[in-house]
């Protein structure tokens, strides 16, 4: 019988495409890596968008099941399985929001004040994450208020241009227009990290 | 771009646009080689932006939860549910709390690491508000409180001792019954008071009225 220590160990060297490959067939070890190697910017996401660590622990929850049981395979040739999991993380939250407000709850659009991560805990891929997270953020604080504006509306917040275009008062075509600019000034402030920033 | 493009890339991959304009986007994409290129060139950025957020270890409990439905099959997820936990504890006197300052500390669970309530105090307007604290993290819960009011929103501050309030950075509205349940980012260490005001829609930088609700953690 295989050291399970061993194992464990060894599925840990695997790259996140190989251990994709094992979570399908049902090995719930290469979950686990899978789970521990992302968890964290999922947690971090969901809290940003849910703004509520209760709900924001939900969907991650949900959205790791669903990878897990679902038949929905991931496509290497769009991108790393960090951005497919974060995907998967980022509809969930969106989908809770939406039918929270559709329930009639309020809407929450909020950023972080202080980090919560004693700076003891942080091990060499947190820090390697934390430092992509930095360059990602300054970048986007970088952008012209106008233009992050409507980039977190849509994206963190989950509203559609034309609810954008009612909270802020603006035409259609400005908000479009904002947001393709703040896109495209990304682009270039990240260049190609944009592509290979979530490994 | 085609003679039909109406710039809605951007939105479509920001997941901006109305279900049938995505679907509308979606077609055009299938004959306009310039917007699949903006695209694949603008949905680089977009799966960054998850990273722009501030990182947070995902907490330990929720990694054993994981574990457990993997393990047991269970179809039926266990759920974080704070709110029943909430409602048990003070029992049908939520309405009482409403316009009271109730400096009364409930520990919720029979432990104080695992929550405190803290009744917090509203004023100016109807319906009751409570603070909810979990590991140094806040979480505010409002019920049947007034509507913040056309083009207003609430906005929540953070005070320390003396210091003038700073922006949480969390603007909230209510339900239609007036229920909201808003976290609180980040630690609340060195936070002396919770402080909700009425700020026109977007927020400001510095409340421009009395706080309607006040939450005491000192």
């Amino acid at each position: 019988m295989p050291n399970p220590f061993a194992v464990r160990r060894n599925l840990r060297r695997l790259a996140d495409e190989d251990l994709v490959e094992l979570v399908y067939s049902g090995e719930a070890r290469a979950f686990d890596v899978i789970y521990d190697r992302h968890s964290g910017p999922a947690f971090s996401l969901a809290f940003r968008i849910c703004g509520s660590r209760a709900r924001a622990e939900d969907v991650v929850q949900d959205a790791f099941l669903s990878i897990w049981r679902s038949g929905a395979r991931y496509d290497r040739a769009r991108g790393s399985v960090r951005s497919w999991v974060l995907g998967v993380v980022h509809n969930r939250a969106i989908d809770a929001l939406r039918r929270e407000a559709a329930r009639g709850a309020g809407r929450t659009v909020e950023e972080k004040f202080a980090d919560a991560v004693p700076s003891g805990e942080y091990t060499d891929t947190e820090v390697e994450r934390r430092d992509d997270a930095e360059r990602v953020r300054r970048a986007l604080e970088a952008l012209p208020g106008e233009q992050r504006k409507v980039i977190e509306l849509a994206y963190f917040g989950g509203f559609t241009h034309q609810e954008i275009t009612e909270m802020l008062s603006l035409p259609t075509g400005t908000v479009k227009g904002r947001m393709r600019l703040g896109l495209a000034k990304l682009r270039i402030e990240l260049g190609d990290e944009a592509n290979v920033v979530l490994p | 771009m085609s003679d039909e493009c109406v710039g809605d890339a951007a939105a479509y991959v920001l997941g901006a646009l109305e279900p049938h304009e995505a679907a509308a986007f979606e077609l055009h994409l299938e004959r306009c080689a310039v917007c699949r290129e903006e695209l694949d060139s603008l949905g680089g950025v977009v799966r960054a932006l998850p990273m722009a957020t501030r990182q947070y270890p995902a907490p330990k409990r929720l990694r054993r939860r994981v574990r457990r439905a993997v393990r047991h099959g269970s179809p039926a997820l266990e759920r974080s549910g704070p709110k029943g936990r909430l409602t048990a504890a003070f029992g049908g006197s939520l309405a009482a709390l409403a316009a009271a300052a109730v400096a009364v500390v409930a520990i919720v669970g029979g432990s104080g690491l695992s929550g405190t309530v803290l009744p917090a105090r509203v004023s100016g307007i109807a319906g009751s508000a409570q603070l909810k604290l979990v590991h140094g993290h806040g979480e505010l819960v409002v019920k049947h409180l007034t509507a913040p009011g056309k083009d207003r929103v609430y906005e929540v501050w953070l005070q320390r001792g003396d210091a003038a309030p700073v922006p949480a950075s969390v603007l909230f509205s209510v339900s239609t019954s007036g229920d909201a349940d808003v976290g609180l980012p980040g630690d609340l260490s060195g936070v002396s008071s919770v402080l909700v005001t009425s700020e026109p829609l977007g927020g400001t930088s510095k409340p421009t009225r009395a706080p309607v609700i006040v939450a005491r953690l000192t």
